[in-house]
């Protein structure tokens, strides 16, 4: 099997999970439209690159624009990895931004309330 | 005719360690604020102060939230002016806690919110510069140029502290950045909440105190790191 069916095959899982996640956050109305483009488009052109992997490939190589080997197994391996730590990362990303949102709100909000406990009973057990 | 209800107003000063000044701000600002004859508070907003400023601002008559950790000057206005919101207050105003506006300048503003035609008003220190040294007109003015560019809003002095904003901006504005750049990031926010953003000019007092404490105009670099990175972060982020 070419090596470069085997990359397409082992991240399309990962490309779908992406824009899959993209627009679930949208029809939960926690990201607004233009956003869900952004993801999607971002998505759609890792996969269209890894598609046309091969056939830029054998267009550069034929006109002597690249001396590169083809694609190795590590190559295949190395490039999923990079798109796995990706989706990693952007799901990492927006737990961590919700996070921080809401240890702010948290703060916030009791930083308010306890202004309002009169001072003598903030002391009281 | 219905009437339109009596403006209640929130002086919002945010402060860390500011305890030499902050009693004279909140007496300066009680004494201004009394003559307007409407209903008012001034609300103190200690970002972890390690001195005495809560109880300076509070022996001044200034109601205080004392935040638990320092978490800048972006967090510490957003806690009074949620605090505003929380409790009906139709207009609020920040300021600084350095003293460098006058209370005159607030009150003004106030006037102008009141009369309605605005949800933003920025206090702009740069619509006359007597006072000020060239390396702050320049640094400011680099600012609101960058933020121009990041989110293309166009205003003289986007890093000013003396901010009044209307009942519907309490209600719509949030923000998420903590220090500094939360100034050029409440813009953005809104502008995307469609909010009429307008300006008046101020005059800024610096004294050596406030110029000590004030910002060091290298911290533009991180200011506007920290705006590129929610810039583009958020157009991916949730």
């Amino acid at each position: 099997m070419s090596r470069y069916l085997i990359l397409i095959i082992l991240n399309t899982p990962l490309i779908l999970a992406g824009i899959t996640n993209s627009f679930v956050t949208y029809k939960l109305h926690r990201t607004s439209r233009r956003r869900l483009i952004l993801r999607v488009s971002l998505w759609l052109f890792v996969f269209a690159a890894l598609v046309f992997a091969e056939p830029v490939y054998n267009f550069l190589f034929s006109r002597g624009l690249t001396q590169t080997e083809a694609l190795s197994l590590f190559d295949v391996i190395q490039i999923t990895g990079i798109i796995f730590l990706f989706y990693i990362v952007s799901r990492i990303h927006a737990r961590v931004d919700q996070l921080e949102r809401r240890t702010q709100d948290l703060h916030q909000e009791l930083s308010i309330r306890l202004a309002d406990i009169p001072t003598s009973t903030k002391h009281q057990g | 005719m219905r009437q339109e209800p009596k403006p209640r107003i929130c002086y919002v000063i945010p402060a860390y360690n500011e305890a030499s000044v902050i009693g004279d701000v909140v007496t300066g600002l009680n004494g201004i604020a009394t003559k307007l004859g409407q209903e008012f508070e001034i609300v103190v907003v200690d970002d972890g102060s390690k001195d005495a400023t809560a109880i300076t601002a509070q022996d001044a008559g200034a109601h205080v939230i004392r935040h638990i950790l320092n978490s800048g000057s972006g967090g510490a206005t957003a806690t009074g002016l949620s605090y505003a919101q929380q409790n009906g207050f139709t207009i609020a105003a920040t300021l600084d806690a350095d003293g460098q506006h006058a209370p005159d300048d607030v009150t003004k503003g106030v006037i102008l919110m009141a009369k309605g035609g605005a949800d933003l008003l920025i206090g702009s220190r740069l619509m006359n510069t007597d006072g000020m040294s060239k390396v702050k007109v320049l640094g400011n003015r680099g600012l609101s140029f960058v933020t121009y560019l990041i989110f293309g809003i166009n205003i003289t002095d986007s890093q000013s502290g003396m901010r009044i904003f209307s009942r519907k901006a309490l209600e719509q504005l949030k923000w998420r950045t903590a220090g500094y750049e939360f100034c050029s990031e409440m813009l953005w926010r809104a502008k995307q909440q469609r909010l009429i953003i307008k300006e008046y000019p101020i005059k800024a007092i610096y004294t050596d105190y406030s110029k000590s404490k004030g910002q060091n105009n290298w911290n533009a670099f991180n200011i506007i790191k920290s705006l590129l990175q929610r810039r583009i972060l958020e157009a991916f982020g949730e």
